[in-house]
């Protein structure tokens, strides 16, 4: 090496290396320690005991077995499929119509808007859970049952996350779809204010209404953006469990019908009872594969490489 | 949109009450919580006739005298106190590593750079929660032997566990702000034979500060926010797992509960009203990449 490109390198070891080590040890290792737990005959976290005990592909074939015969672990995958599925519906156009709306009123009342719909995100989750808890209750303290008992549209509290399935899905559908909705609201209102609002004073002055530029103007140049919230929801409605887990955990709703795949890792590797870690790394694993590859299709979908240009005046 | 508009906002209107009603069950289920922490009883109506003042609550939460721990007094400054250096330390270590890592993503140009930012997308779109069963495993295999330090070493581990899941967004929201920087400033510095440390430390630094706030600010809600991770690795009681701990209060101590939770929302309303620009930015800096 000479002088110049080991002081480069120098200079790189110092950018980087805090991040890479971070990388490594929070996502690297735990992914093959991941892999690793999977194969063996891990529970209750008795490290010392089971560390070494292997047990060949035996946990996936339990899930598989699960899978075809167990009625919990069915309802797990089902309400997985129908959680994400309905959940990223709501999310991209839910985003795409509160982005359209706050586009088309004045700037104050719109940010005041947006950042109302950012407070989901960024509220702790135990009060964001804690919100929906009392508002859903079971009994007539719940505000839901409240309202409609003084409306006299129902004489009993109706507990409604009990109710399965979708008494339970629409209430998990509907904590984590007021979440997930921000993000596209973000997304796809930077989008509009980078349209050359020349585009959009053209078509106001031949007379379009709100409705008609949103259709064929607006909403045509936002492809890109639509398929990246659609890919990037999807990614992380998939692994999501931080806003169900203390509904599930808190009895609002059914346990089978309100827990995910991503919370079933969780709650089995680290719920009350008996825990069982190699059966739990072995979803995970699952779970991880969906997730890369649906990663890395993503960023093949969406051509992000070429957003990176390299820096220039580089020397 | 001011300045497209050219004709009067007949509509305007009825778009607002639009999203206001889409609204109703955010601004609903927040202000009751809220108005619930100063009432005698759950306010679950819409005619507040369930409201009666009282400070009781609060007097209660700060006093730890809390009915489901049985006389047992809770310390809630200390508990708050935990949760503040989660979200601190999150804070700390995510601005940190992120400010250095997005100027040399930003900045220099080096064999793997394409290759490190594509990585860097896809651990944030990946699951990285999904990961928590290994993320514990080393916990257990590094937890030290010697036990004074066992609730120190699970402050630690918590924090940067917790930060590394938001390092790959906070590395490519900094590298969007250092982008945003002229070229011009720091070839002046390179020039006059300043490393690129030198130059990255005395001039770009101090030309991002914004970037950096928003960063810090973000992180910090992000540990402030957390249940999972603490639940999982800290020994000590923070806002989330003493609220998830004494939800199963009698109604009669409801009130209770959601003072709690209004203490624990605290930080998110101030930000709200002191540093909206930057949460709004900060989002959209982000995801533009």
């Amino acid at each position: 090496m000479n002088k110049t490109s080991r002081e480069k390198f120098a200079a790189l070891s110092f950018f980087l290396s805090p991040m890479i080590l971070m990388v490594v040890l929070f996502y690297l290792v735990p992914l093959f320690m991941t892999i690793y737990i999977s194969f063996t005959r891990m529970r209750n976290w008795n490290v010392e005991k089971y560390i070494t005990e292997f047990v060949g592909v035996y946990n996936y074939q339990r899930l598989f077995y699960m899978f075809q015969h167990d009625p919990t672990f069915k309802a797990v995958i089902l309400t997985t499929v129908v959680f994400v599925g309905i959940t990223l519906i709501i999310n991209v156009f839910g985003g795409l119509a509160l982005a359209l709306a706050t586009f088309f009123i004045s700037e104050k009342p719109a940010s005041t808007f947006r950042l109302l719909w950012l407070l989901p995100r960024m509220s702790p989750i135990a009060v964001y859970s804690l919100v929906w808890y009392y508002f859903f209750h079971g009994s007539e303290i719940g505000t839901l049952n409240s309202i409609l008992m003084k409306l006299g549209i129902i004489s009993q509290p109706i507990p409604w996350g009990q109710i399965v399935p979708w008494g339970a899905w629409s209430i998990i559908i509907f904590v984590n779809g007021l979440v997930g909705v921000s993000f596209g609201m973000i997304v796809f209102t930077s989008a509009l204010n980078q349209i050359p609002k020349e585009l959009v004073i053209a078509a106001r002055v031949d007379g379009a209404s709100a409705w008609e530029i949103s259709r064929k103007i607006l909403i045509p140049l936002m492809k890109w953006h639509f398929l990246y919230v659609l890919t990037w929801q999807f990614l992380s409605l998939l692994t999501t469990y931080p806003h169900i887990f203390l509904l599930v955990q808190w009895d609002l709703v059914n346990r089978d019908y309100g827990t995910t795949l991503a919370l079933y890792v969780f709650n089995t590797a680290f719920g009350r009872g008996e825990q069982d870690q190699g059966l739990a790394a072995a979803a995970a694993v699952i779970l991880s594969i969906m997730g890369i590859i649906g990663g890395y299709v993503t960023l093949k979908v969406l051509q992000f490489e070429k957003m990176m240009k390299r820096p220039r005046g580089d020397f | 949109m001011k300045d497209v508009e050219t004709r009067p906002r007949r509509y305007e209107w009825i778009v607002i009450l639009a999203i206001l009603l889409a609204s109703l069950p955010l601004i609903l289920g927040f202000s009751l919580l809220m108005l619930s922490s100063f009432s005698r009883e759950m306010v679950t109506n819409l005619d507040l006739s369930s409201f009666h003042f009282t400070l009781e609550n609060w007097i209660n939460v700060f006093q730890g005298k809390l009915a489901t721990t049985g006389g047992i007094r809770t310390n809630i400054l200390k508990i708050t106190f935990n949760t503040l250096v989660v979200a601190l330390g999150v804070s700390g270590v995510v601005t940190f590593i992120s400010a250095l890592a997005g100027y040399s993503l930003s900045r220099i140009d080096f064999r793997g750079r394409k290759h490190m930012m594509v990585l860097l997308l896809i651990l944030h779109a990946f699951p990285g929660v999904a990961l928590i069963v290994g993320v514990y495993l080393l916990y257990r295999l590094t937890f030290p032997q010697n036990p004074d330090v066992i609730r120190l070493y699970s402050f630690f581990y918590v924090i940067l566990a917790r930060a590394a899941l938001e390092i790959p967004m906070s590395v490519w929201l900094m590298k969007g702000f250092f982008d945003t920087i002229p070229w011009e400033f720091e070839w002046s510095g390179i020039i006059d034979g300043a490393s690129r440390i030198k130059v990255w430390w005395k001039i770009m630094l101090p030309l991002i500060k914004p970037g950096i706030l928003a960063v810090a600010l973000f992180a910090f809600l992000a540990g402030w926010q957390d249940i999972i991770y603490v639940r999982t690795f800290l020994i000590d009681q923070t806002l989330a797992t003493f609220i998830e701990a004494n939800i199963e209060a009698e109604y009669s101590h409801m009130p209770l509960i959601a003072a709690a939770g209004t203490l624990y929302l605290l930080p998110t309303i101030i930000f709200f009203l002191t540093a909206q620009q930057i949460l709004l930015q900060g989002y959209s800096g982000g995801i533009k990449g």
